[in-house]
């Protein structure tokens, strides 16, 4: 004999705790005699059981700092946009000024060996915006969650250029260190987005990079010989190891 | 879910109240991932939506609707942005990860992980609008009212997709032996 609907509400109601004590009385009355109904009853008891057991999942340790740093600060009032506001909310004028003011922010605080050798004349290589290079080919990828310091970290090859695209997040001053094993290899540039405060510094085959909180940034190395190397990765929080990494670049014969 | 002091909450962080923000994602950041999280079956892309959730989220805070409460806005946005996620065409694979809870042993590790994924394979088998209801029931903890106010739906609707879902829910998690 089938469960009529109001008896299958009670069964329902009865399972998830939202049953009133009259309709209590009628549920147990109907129970006692229907084979069904007591079936119906402990298949569904069993079922949120088994459902209930299931333990919920932390968050990953990283995500409420994340969050926090992409909030925006709150406005007091209302404003309407200004000029430079209007010309800025064009995508192209955009990225060209954060382009350009990661550069500058890279020049103020660069201090490398590689000055002297003429590597900072070349800037062929520092055009377009480092959140989707256009004509970048994924060579690899790294993605980790680490109580200090998390993210992904890309190696992406355009023409002659090898990036290293870094989107990272640390819960307090990291370093990055990228050595990279072809000694033909050398720092052409770097570019950050919407950030300031990373210091990078830059010898034959070493980057070093310091952080702290979420940052998006590239760091692009001149490779002319198309030369195959590997990326090793180290980031070090208060002077200890916390993760490595490596990326590799193979030439295609 | 405290209809007052979230209330209290809102209010300071339409003012810019930093610590009140931090307060209210230190309340529904899990809860919000979770939901997530069975919705997609990707901690990544949980994650991902979390962060759009609470962007939205503070981003509209002065347009938060007080009649309603906080718990039923917050999820119904959770909700709305996993489905979305699902319908996205393109998706890179999840990047899994089993997170080890020091405090129990192996066994019951193992125990664990493996009704978590077999339940979570089952809900991923049913349709979005039944793993819904069964997220918001079994994973929130929400009443029929409570997930009628969330979904916009009768209390009537709530109750009969509910035991649909678990009848789906049932048979799927019989066949692969877990129920």
């Amino acid at each position: 004999m089938a469960i009529d609907q109001k008896h299958l509400d009670l069964i329902n109601a009865d399972i998830d705790g939202e049953i009133r004590d009259s309709d209590r009385r009628e549920l147990r009355a109907f129970l006692a005699e229907s084979v069904e109904g007591r079936a119906l009853h402990e298949e569904l008891a069993s079922l949120c059981s088994t459902l209930d057991a299931v333990d919920a999942i932390d968050p990953p340790p990283h995500m409420r700092h994340v969050i926090m740093s992409s909030m925006k600060p709150a406005r007091t009032k209302p404003e309407s946009p200004g000029f430079f506001q209007k010309i800025f909310a064009i995508p192209a004028l955009t990225h060209s000024v954060t382009f350009a003011a990661g550069i500058f922010l890279t020049l103020s605080l660069l201090h490398s060996g590689q000055i002297s050798t003429g590597a900072f004349d070349d800037v062929t290589g520092l055009v377009g915006t480092i959140a989707d290079p256009i004509d970048a080919e994924v060579l690899g990828a790294v993605a980790f969650d680490k109580p200090e310091v998390a993210g992904k970290v890309a190696l992406r090859r355009s023409g002659a250029m090898l990036i290293l695209d870094m989107d990272l997040v640390a819960v307090r001053p990291i370093e990055v260190e990228a050595d990279y094993t072809d000694r033909t290899i050398w720092f052409n540039g770097f570019a950050q987005l919407e950030s300031s405060g990373t210091k990078i510094s830059a010898e034959t085959g070493r980057i070093r990079l310091g952080m702290d909180g979420k940052r998006r940034f590239a760091v692009y190395l001149q490779n002319k010989g198309g030369r195959e190397t590997t990326v090793k990765l180290r980031f070090l929080a208060g002077g200890k190891v916390v993760h490595e990494a490596s990326l590799d670049y193979m030439p295609t014969r | 879910m405290s209809k007052t002091d979230d209330t209290n909450l809102i209010e300071r962080c339409v003012g810019g109240d930093r610590k009140a923000i931090e307060t209210l994602l230190v309340k529904y950041e899990k809860p919000v991932f979770n939901a997530a999280f069975r919705m997609l079956d990707s901690r990544d892309d949980a994650m991902d939506v979390t962060q759009t959730v609470f962007l939205k989220v503070f981003e509209n805070i002065d347009h938060y609707d007080p009649s309603r409460r906080f718990f039923s806005w917050i999820y119904r946005i959770t909700l709305n942005e996993s489905i979305n996620w699902l319908g996205k065409a393109k998706r890179l694979q999840p990047l899994k990860h089993e997170a080890v809870d020091e405090g129990r042993s192996l066994e019951q590790e193992v125990d664990s992980a493996n009704l978590s994924k077999g339940v979570q394979a089952a809900l991923m088998a049913i349709n979005t609008d039944y793993r819904t209801v069964i997220v918001l029931k079994h994973f929130l903890g929400c009443s029929y009212g409570e997930i009628g106010e969330i979904l916009e739906i009768p209390d009537k609707t709530v109750k009969s997709r509910l035991y649909s879902a678990r009848q789906q829910l049932k048979d799927v998690l019989t066949q692969s032996g877990i129920h």
